[in-house]
């Protein structure tokens, strides 16, 4: 598979969330604001990318019946090295993510990746597709913090875009805006996609 | 410690901070493991079991080794290893000794290890500084959420097989709406205590 | 068997390599960590007791084993204590609740800080509001706080939250354990 191909189909194709439905814990519970989507985002990408590295670099000494757990112990390191980095250089956005930096030891689409690519593919292919798909998980927390901040606060990554009188629906701020934004922007994603089936 | 203070721990675990309504814990399996009340039912009894032992255990380990040796940063590598062993373990045990339960249980436990929900409730109980008693109420107080919010869930959502939905909706999208309402219906716990 | 342990040792060597690689990095992030947390302490303490010009760190295991009581902080001035800063846990609606209790060394309250907390966003989470923390300052602290929803008012009445009270409780909770070893242990030294 070409490089750029595989970068594709995580970004768009197989995009993480809108199309696979992985990791949907961090999805809903840290895009009350676009920032703290993004953050959690990039956090995600730097252990994916990771792990997958490292994974595809020792792949061939990891004998098949322990290989879930050695992958969980490479995952649950570079996350807890993520941890300790954004608790001493970002500690607003390590208080905000709260406890979901370390449960993205648990995000289905980490190990996912692992098992299904990096452990049978070369490391510059599994770099890529951890990019790919990292990347493609950001773009979709950011686009879903951005209308919950929109609505929710009336602002996008902090700038006040609404008009003065604008009365935020704080709702969109709490969990139950979570699944309503996601659900509908979802259903707006089908939309599109049957759209472009159709047309081909 | 007093009875009541553990009486609020567990109340506000099943409704008021609902861990899959309110935390966003265990969203993989609510919305995986909720187009049958039976399959649902299941999950819940099976997420409850490795909740309640992962506790105790995680609350030993980070009692007796992590603090113990000050090497408190390896609670995530350890913690899910524990919950990885420990469910790997529960399945075996299950298999050997109850072939009927397994039958109803086995399918979920292997699911158990990435649901954030057991390891969420693990680390929970230890930022927290929750004692092992108040861990336990914890536990159960979380595994009756998980449960409950799945099994109505699951409820709705077999009812809503039977309705017509907008094409574009149909399936996760209008799953993610219904969970809305019913988050929503929980916020009015909000107040509760 | 030697297929078990073959399998076991793979396993323990990929864990050590991460063990090693985490204690390194924790060594380096670990100073930064602590640095900051000691900036951000220092400056809460400044703004509970501003006429302090050092502060000293109190660890006296029999004083810190008392209920809620997490760190404690003497404030001086010209090598005279001016005053007391205390660090409370209370038991909130949703885990701790981390927070500062400025004691003067007459007996009043100089201010209360809300620190980390995960209380209900818009309900309890008030309790970080000035209307409502700002109740404490100036009080004595010859009677224990008590919490009440009923409008009562006097100098040990602190008026609750309405919607929260376990969580306004919590806060009176904490504030008691402060002023309590203020009473009983720190105001005669």
């Amino acid at each position: 598979m070409k490089p750029n191909r595989i970068f594709m189909k995580g970004i768009l194709y197989d995009n993480p969330v809108f199309i696979q439905m992985l990791g949907m814990c961090p999805v809903l519970a840290v895009t009350n604001t676009a920032f703290n989507g993004f953050g959690m985002g990039m956090a995600t990408t730097a252990v994916l990318v990771g792990s997958n590295t490292v994974i595809s670099l020792i792949k061939q000494f990891i004998p098949s019946k322990i290989r879930i757990p050695s992958f969980i112990v490479v995952i649950a390191t570079f996350v807890t090295i993520v941890g300790m980095l954004l608790r001493a250089y970002l500690p607003a956005l390590n208080e905000a993510l709260g406890i979901f930096i370390p449960l993205i030891v648990v995000n289905c689409l980490i190990l996912a990746r692992a098992e299904s690519f990096a452990s049978k593919n070369s490391t510059p292919g599994s770099i890529i597709d951890g990019l790919g798909m990292g990347l493609g998980f950001t773009a979709a927390l950011v686009v879903l913090g951005i209308v919950r901040e929109w609505l929710g606060v009336g602002t996008i990554f902090g700038q006040a875009v609404m008009w003065s009188t604008f009365e935020p629906a704080r709702f969109m701020s709490m969990p139950p805006g979570a699944f309503l934004a996601l659900g509908l922007l979802l259903a707006g994603f089908n939309k599109i996609m049957s759209k472009d089936l159709n047309e081909l | 410690m007093n009875i009541s203070s553990l009486f609020v721990i567990l109340i506000s675990a099943i409704l008021v901070n609902n861990f899959v309504l309110s935390r966003f814990l265990g969203i993989c399996p609510f919305l995986g493991v909720s187009k049958q009340v039976e399959t649902a039912f299941g999950m819940g009894m099976a997420v409850t079991f490795v909740m309640a032992m992962a506790s105790i255990i995680t609350y030993l380990v980070q009692i007796l080794i992590l603090d113990n040796l000050g090497i408190q940063y390896m609670q995530t590598i350890a913690f899910i290893l524990v919950i990885a062993s420990l469910v790997q373990l529960v399945e075996m045990i299950i298999q050997k000794t109850s072939p009927t339960l397994y039958q109803s249980l086995g399918v979920f436990l292997p699911l158990i290890t990435t649901n954030c929900a057991v390891l969420g409730l693990t680390i929970l109980n230890i930022s927290q500084d929750f004692n092992m008693i108040e861990s336990i109420f914890h536990a159960i107080g979380a595994a009756i959420g998980f449960s409950l919010a799945i099994v109505l869930f699951a409820a709705i959502r077999e009812r809503l097989e039977l309705a017509h939905v907008p094409k574009a909706f149909k399936g996760f999208p209008i799953a993610l709406i219904t969970a809305s309402l019913m988050s929503l219906a929980f916020l009015g716990f909000a107040g509760l205590v | 068997m030697r297929e078990i342990i073959k399998l076991g040792l793979i396993l323990l060597i990929i864990t050590s390599v991460a063990g090693l690689i985490l204690g390194i990095t924790n060594d380096i992030t670990q100073e930064i960590i602590q640095e900051r947390a000691l900036e951000e302490t220092r400056e809460a303490l400044v703004t509970l007791l501003p006429e302090a010009e050092e502060f000293d760190i109190i660890e006296e295991a029999e004083l810190l084993d008392r209920r809620f009581i997490q760190e404690i902080y003497s404030g001086s001035k010209n090598g005279e204590i001016v005053g007391y800063t205390i660090k409370v846990n209370p038991q909130g609606y949703d885990g701790r609740i981390e927070m500062l209790v400025g004691i003067s060394s007459e007996g009043t309250i100089t201010g209360v800080k809300i620190g980390d907390h995960t209380e209900t966003p818009g309900l309890g989470s008030k309790i970080a509001d000035a209307s409502y923390i700002d109740q404490f300052v100036d009080r004595g602290t010859e009677e224990e706080f008590i919490s009440t929803l009923g409008g009562e008012t006097g100098e040990q009445y602190i008026e609750a939250i309405s919607g929260a009270t376990v969580s306004s409780d919590a806060v009176v909770d904490g504030v008691n354990s402060a002023r309590s070893l203020f009473v009983e242990e720190l105001q005669d030294r």
